[in-house]
């Protein structure tokens, strides 16, 4: 959303911006960007940081700290060139984002909370074969759950969706329900395939398909800046991302070696993916929206800080869960049972 | 798989300890004393049940004769750690599933707050934050009732059961003022916390009803009934309270609200809801006696998932308490 001369009045340092002194510099940091400023930048910033506010005019700052007023707009303007300074004004509330423009602060974001998930001390674990046989199994059996899900909320995203982003979740969904049954192909290497589909998903797997679910029948558009942010995950065709992926499995199968035909499912599922081409699906839909409104740029951006969260926790759970209760597949309470 | 891998499975169990070169297994209804190596036989059985591997695999597992294997799974079938899943009645009255409920549900609770969490805040190893913490997510929880309670009654089909269901909302839906209140006597303003958001997992508690609510009315009561069991007993809960205010200065004005909203649920005897609900239940066949009591237990699991997610992340004390929403245009 690019500002105007006029709205130029109420610069805001994003909350979620760290500062920090070093050596006479300040260092700003903001998601995965370092910002240095050096000599009277610095000392200007310091002098103005407690008044970036939201709340106060520029001018009214130039006057506090005895500046001149286009000083000062002329480095709050580089700040929020680099994205840690907004200027807030009534006018921006009314202000409409293009799908662009949202596919950008989308990207920038989601890889920022995606760090969190890569993170994960699940990963080293698996890596380093410190993980149990039932964190390995579960990790299978919940990735099976998440991927056999699309059944749940592809189709309510499809049954749901807006005009304009019906074709794209239709055709999200015909080429996504069939790839449950390639992890299900895996784990039939361990377990009989009747319990495999009756088993049960841990809470936080089912935490992350119904928070899904609930977005696909509320909000396509919100849906599918969630789901980006899982596909993001999954499509990697780049050549570093897709040698950690590799280095990941090739440490699985050596220190699981009953993990093998779960490994050749979770690479037959990542290759097609890759070759559906979902890695432009989101463009295309952001092109093919309407300008948003700061309402609807914040609903989907939401649900894509939240979906992170549940993809953390989905892994969290494989960790903690399977710790404390090894019991792996997990199958549903019969009268007996309990 | 095998005839004994489709006619026998294992009964949830609750607890092991040993010593001694003994081992005692908790289930629901005894404790069964086994044997260090006894123990082992049965761990690899139970793992053995859910695979595609033969008979002989177990064999040498165990390390007996296939001949003799047949007569030690009977021997676990006896003792109660497994059972045979033709031996289930095909149907039961609802009531007969209501007994079947009440002889599970308190060790339902105790899975439910077997984690770690409560000891750390008995002990004096929690905090001020993790107990404030905790108590807004129970805010949230509390007041997301009204994304599930009305769907509950949307979805149930028969007269008297949404009668029952409808009656328990109209009693509960504003619940949530009571910790409101408790969060602003420990500072928070009421938009800090009416514009705060909750955390995934107790998100996930409410989209975990929604979905019981849209599968069956049943599945959604048992759920309902097992949260409702959290609060049947001050002795239950009266001790972590006074606990927490003792031990990290929490005001006797922030536990008021509390113990005046346990005692509201008392007095209006919901956690009989289930009964009374299960009494219009003429016949149940054992696939949806399945399903509910699935749900039930899956509802165990959420609480003490619940429990981690607000720990792991309240513990960390440069997160944002109370959470705050992503705004593009400040963040």
């Amino acid at each position: 959303m690019s500002s105007t001369q006029d709205s130029l009045d109420l610069p805001l340092l994003k909350r979620s911006v760290t500062v920090a002194r070093e050596n006479g510099h300040v260092v700003i940091r903001h998601l995965r960007d370092e910002i240095t400023l050096e000599g009277a930048a610095a000392q200007l910033f310091s002098k103005i940081e407690p008044q970036l506010d939201g709340k106060t005019p520029i001018a009214a700052i130039a006057e506090k700290v005895a500046e001149k007023p286009a000083r000062l707009r002329v480095l709050a303007e580089q700040l929020e060139k680099t994205g840690v300074l907004a200027f807030l004004s009534a006018k921006d509330d009314g202000g409409l984002m293009t799908g662009l423009e949202f596919h950008r602060v989308h990207r920038q974001n989601c890889l920022y909370w995606l760090e969190a998930v890569y993170n994960h001390p699940l990963w080293e674990k698996i890596v380093t074969g410190k993980a149990s046989r039932a964190q390995v199994i579960g990790f299978a059996f919940e990735k099976y759950h998440y991927i056999e899900a699309a059944f749940e909320h592809m189709g309510l995203a499809a049954a749901n969706a807006t005009p304009e982003m019906m074709p794209h979740l239709a055709r999200h969904f015909i080429e996504e329900y069939t790839h449950g049954d390639i992890y299900r192909k895996g784990l039939r290497s361990l377990f009989p395939d009747e319990l495999i589909l009756h088993s049960q998903p841990l809470p936080s797997t089912r935490a992350l398909v119904n928070y899904l679910s609930e977005s696909a029948t509320r909000s396509s558009f919100a849906y599918y800046s969630g789901n980006e942010l899982l596909q993001l995950t999954e499509n990697t065709d780049d050549e570093k991302d897709g040698g950690a992926v590799n280095e990941f499995y090739d440490a699985m199968r050596k220190h699981y070696p009953y993990t093998d035909k779960l490994i050749d499912s979770f690479i037959a599922h990542t290759k097609a993916d890759q070759k559906l081409g979902h890695a432009d699906a989101f463009l295309l839909m952001c092109k093919s929206v309407p300008p948003l409104t700061r309402r609807e740029v914040n609903d989907a951006l939401n649900v894509a800080r939240n979906m992170a969260e549940h993809l953390l926790l989905f892994m969290d759970g494989i960790d903690t869960f399977y710790a404390h209760f090894a019991t792996v597949p997990r199958l549903p309470c019969e009268p007996l049972s309990e | 798989m095998s005839q004994f891998q489709e006619q026998y499975r294992a009964k949830r169990v609750y607890e092991v300890t040993s010593a001694n070169g003994r081992a005692e297994v908790r289930l629901n209804d005894r404790v069964v004393e086994l044997g260090e190596k006894e123990l082992d036989w049965y761990q690899k059985v139970v793992a053995w049940l859910p695979t595609v591997r033969g008979v002989a695999d177990l064999s040498q597992d165990l390390g007996m004769s296939e001949a003799r294997v047949p007569k030690f799974i009977e021997t676990l079938e006896k003792s109660g750690l497994l059972y045979r899943r033709d031996a289930a009645p095909k149907s039961m009255t609802g009531l007969d599933f209501h007994a079947q409920f009440s002889s599970v549900l308190g060790s339902w609770l105790t899975e439910a707050f077997a984690h770690p969490f409560w000891e750390r805040m008995m002990s004096g190893k929690g905090s001020a934050r993790l107990f404030t913490g905790w108590l807004i997510e129970l805010y949230h929880y509390t007041k997301n009732a009204n994304r599930h309670m009305p769907l509950s009654c949307a979805y149930a089909h028969e007269k008297p059961i949404k009668q029952l269901r409808a009656k328990h909302y109209a009693e509960e839906w504003n619940h949530y003022h009571y910790f409101m209140k408790s969060l602003k006597a420990l500072g928070f303003t009421e938009g800090q916390i009416a514009d705060s958001v909750p955390l995934p997992m107790t998100l996930a508690l409410s989209n975990f009803m929604r979905q019981a609510a849209r599968t069956d009315i049943l599945a959604y009561s048992i759920c309902s009934a097992v949260l409702e069991g959290t609060t049947t007993d001050r002795k239950t809960y009266n001790p972590y309270y006074e606990k927490s205010g003792e031990l990290y200065g929490i005001p006797k004005e922030a536990i008021a609200p509390i113990y005046a909203h346990l005692d509201l649920d008392i007095q209006y005897q919901h956690s009989d809801l289930f009964r009374d609900i299960l009494e219009k239940v003429p016949e149940m066949s054992a696939s949806r006696a399945s399903l509910v009591l699935d749900h039930g237990h899956q509802l165990v699991e959420h609480i003490w998932l619940w429990t981690d997610n607000i720990e792991k992340y309240y513990e960390v004390d440069s997160n944002p308490m109370p959470r705050r929403p992503f705004d593009a245009f400040v963040d």
